[in-house]
């Protein structure tokens, strides 16, 4: 029988993580519900593969001069991290102020902007959106290298308003120009020959070079401006501030946050939750650990309403089950094609498709991304030598009658230490059917490998083909 | 560029840049170079360790201090004979043979100075002469090969035809233990050292593992280092090491004294200046930027700071040395190697 405190803890685990093995769940029930939110909300020390162990072993991954090597420094960042919230906050930010590659030609950089997202990702809503204006990824993804004193470039005001804060109908189209002259001079340093070297993808002489912020307070238009009523000489950071305070701003941060970490959809009941998450906004100073504190307290977070009300990303599932089963948990030659397993199912790292970011919740989904996900998984956890999938044999024997599990033991086993993941009744008898076909499960004296232990992986490779699995 | 003590026992003068990223196959440049060595007829062997995307042109390429590239030899990546999957360094015996270690494979790979494949030896394991992940490799005036074999946290002697002669140490920090050991060399007197890189020190053994002395300490100052990888030992005793972590040499007196440090000052190679030469519009807007930058606190660590600046040198894996006093700086992240010139 699962108890509700592990069902719940493995339901946080899963928003705020990337699910957790069974040792894991054990750990944060110890510390009682608030507890655990607190410690997720309050990244220490990740303990994650440390760079120089990386840096030696993949030549890639310190140079990052293609996009393989550095979606999977990433990744090695994500299996290996005991903070991963830290993690999934990242990878929230990655989604809405979408950063690609394909334009930038320079991962390191991008790096560094996910780098900022750990860094800042929790924090103040303000603090974050003025590092995002200063990120020279950001800059030359949006074109604020292009934006002059002299001769504005809107791109990046625009979609500071339209998709990074308000969304479209809370300003004018006079707000957005006004918004971009107030951030002229925001460059990066030798920036002519930056976006030259971008845009030529080049590599030569030696290498890529990577970016940094630089000011040109020569281009910056002083003038006076108007933006969302008020008057002023602003710079950037009166902009920001001016944005920060509109409650426009708190209800599209309050909504995606909800849709990134709660459901897909706000139901009528998930309103009351990011009604509460925005005043959070305003009485925190726009703390975005605690919007989430607020959101993950909530009754709505907690009932079974909120439970698998999200389709995995690719890289929630692909992360989630490598850490499930333990692997990489050293440099690993090929871990690169890894990370292009994402991709194949619709979500390259550092490669989103467009400034919007990825379609999310159902659209994941299709039928190629689908066997994509299934095979993957599967793959992942039936391979009994793992030491993720090791210890799930050892809790199923240890909470065996004599070391024997009954077919129904054996299903309801891996769906409990695969989760607790809740399946419907008829997929439950399908599971049990395939257990049953070979009798009781003997699991004494089972060595790495054996019939016993395949059974085992053969029913985790089955759980993963389910379609609850596919939900987080 | 280079800070150093008041009266510094040595001096040297950067000399010049060689290389150029090579993208392709084959040809003039390198690919995430890890080692060098320099043949006393002047040729310089550089081995190419190859990122994943170009894992199959894994090869050492040969060129001479005038940047004429003479040529590569390899037989691509793999376990087969010939073949490499995680290259690490290379030594040179009176024989002209070229020996290569590979960490995956377990084995050191034999190539004559004409790119000859000759032979290979070593099996995985942890007993007396099995290796796991074979790192530095050195050979001592007798012909014996010394081969750092990091995860069984040793150093093995062995013949040339790898029958195995003695081994020492064990995985710590004491005197004689070592943590992910990577670089080797000999001195004039038959001592080696070996870069025990986790420990961030360099330490002295006799010819047959006796140890001598350990120098250094975990740090970002004088004569302390970051993960240290390769070092070098000259005629007069002076030790040169990579300090990787720290994206910088340092050279060492022989009792192990700081005496300076060099950061690195690239300047455009012949094939970079004939790639520039080619592409116009880029070369105007390089000449006139600041390749040396100020930075924003969040990115002033060693690595952050190579990353952003070109001339210093970034990635620094390997220090070799020729019999001309020239001290040569392996690169990997930027694809070149640096020349100085001891006074």
């Amino acid at each position: 029988m699962i108890s509700n405190d592990t069902a719940l803890m493995a339901h946080l685990l899963r928003r705020a993580g990337f699910g957790a093995s069974r040792d894991e769940l054990e750990g944060y029930i110890a510390m009682g519900y608030k507890g655990a939110v607190d410690a997720l909300l309050n990244p220490t020390d990740p303990g994650n593969m440390p760079d120089d162990l990386i840096r030696r072993y993949h030549v890639e991954q310190s140079e990052l001069r293609d996009l393989p090597g550095s979606a999977a420094y990433w990744m090695y960042r994500m299996i290996s991290t005991a903070c991963p919230m830290e993690e999934k906050i990242a990878l929230f930010w990655h989604g809405l102020f979408a950063t690609g590659y394909t334009k930038l030609n320079q991962a390191r950089t991008q790096l560094n902007q996910v780098d900022m997202f750990r860094r800042s990702g929790l924090g103040s809503f303000e603090d974050l959106l003025l590092e995002l204006s200063r990120d020279p990824a950001m800059i030359i993804w949006l074109d604020n290298n292009e934006n002059h004193g002299d001769s504005i470039n809107e791109n990046y005001g625009r979609e500071l308003l339209e998709l990074f804060s308000m969304g479209i109908g809370n300003y004018s189209e006079d707000d957005i120009k006004e918004c971009a002259r107030a951030f002229t001079g925001w460059t990066l340093g030798n920036a002519e020959y930056m976006a030259i070297r971008a845009a030529k993808d080049s590599i030569w002489p030696y290498g890529r070079i990577a970016w940094h912020f630089d000011y040109r307070e020569d281009d910056h238009d002083d003038g006076e401006k108007t933006f969302l009523g008020e008057t002023g000489n602003f710079n950037g950071e009166d902009i920001i501030a001016i944005i920060v305070k509109q409650e426009s701003t708190a209800r599209f941060l309050a909504t995606r946050l909800f849709q990134f970490f709660a459901a897909d959809e706000v139901s009528k009941a998930g309103e009351n939750a990011v009604e509460a998450m925005v005043a959070t906004y305003f009485s925190s100073g726009y703390k975005i650990s605690d919007m989430l504190q607020t959101l993950f307290l909530s009754d709505y977070f907690k009932s079974e309403e909120a439970r698998f009300a999200r389709v995995k990303g690719p890289v929630e599932m692909v992360v989630g089950a490598i850490r499930m089963a333990g692997n990489y948990q050293n440099p690993s030659l090929g871990i690169e094609k890894v990370s292009d397993n994402m991709f194949f199912m619709g979500q390259g790292l550092l490669r989103p498709p467009t400034v919007e970011g990825w379609h999310e919740g159902v659209e994941w989904i299709d039928s190629g991304a689908l066997v994509e996900r299934v095979n993957f998984v599967a793959k992942v956890l039936s391979d009994v030598k793992s030491p993720g999938v090791r210890s799930i044999i050892d809790w199923l024997e240890a909470g065996a009658d004599d070391g024997v599990l009954n077919p129904s033991d054996l299903a309801d086993g891996c769906l409990d230490l695969l989760g607790p993941i809740q399946v419907s009744d008829e997929t439950r008898s399908v599971l049990v059917d395939y257990a049953a076909r070979l009798g009781d499960l003997d699991l004494n004296g089972h060595q790495p490998g054996d019939q016993a232990e395949q059974r085992v992986g053969n029913m985790l490779r089955l759980v993963a083909a389910t379609r609850e699995y596919q939900l987080a | 560029m280079s800070t150093q003590i008041k009266s510094p026992g040595i001096v040297v003068d950067y000399v010049k840049t060689i290389g150029i990223v090579n993208n392709g196959f084959n040809g003039r440049g390198f690919a995430n170079p890890y080692d060098i060595i320099v043949h006393n007829d002047s040729r310089i062997f550089i081995l190419n360790r190859c990122d994943p995307a170009r894992a199959s042109a894994i090869r050492v390429g040969i060129c001479t201090l005038d940047e004429e590239y003479l040529g590569e030899f390899g037989k691509g990546f793999g376990t087969g004979d010939g073949q490499f999957v995680w290259a690490v360094a290379m030594a040179l015996d009176s024989q002209d043979r070229i020996f290569i270690t590979d960490e995956h494979s377990n084995r050191v790979t034999i190539y004559n100075t004409d790119g000859e494949y000759i032979s290979n030896w070593g099996n995985s394991g942890s007993g007396d002469g099995e290796l796991n992940g074979p790192a530095g490799i050195a050979v001592d005036s007798s012909g014996n090969v010394f081969v750092v074999d990091q995860h069984n946290a040793r150093v093995q002697k062995f013949t040339a035809e790898g029958q195995f002669i003695a081994n020492w140490g064990s995985f710590g920090n004491g005197e004689g233990q070592f943590n992910l050991p990577w670089g080797a060399a000999m001195d004039s007197d038959d001592n080696i050292y070996i870069a025990d890189w986790r420990n961030d020190r360099i330490q002295k053994f006799t010819n047959d593992g006796k140890f001598l002395a350990a120098f250094g300490s975990t740090g970002y100052g004088d004569g302390q280092f970051q993960r240290p990888t390769g070092v070098a030992v000259d005629p007069e005793g002076f030790i040169y090491v990579a300090d990787w972590g720290n994206e910088r040499v340092q050279i060492l007196s022989a009792d192990g004294s700081f005496q300076l440090i060099l950061r690195g000052e690239a300047t455009i190679s012949k094939w970079a200046s004939e790639y520039l030469a080619s592409n116009l519009e880029e070369k105007a807007e390089r000449d006139i930027s600041n390749l040396i930058p100020e930075l924003p606190a969040h990115l002033n660590t060693p690595y952050h700071i190579s990353s952003q600046t070109e001339p210093y040198f970034w990635g620094p894996v390997s220090v070799s040395l020729d019999r001309e006093g020239r001290l040569y700086v392996t690169e990997t992240n930027r694809h070149r190697f640096q020349v100085y010139q001891k006074r």
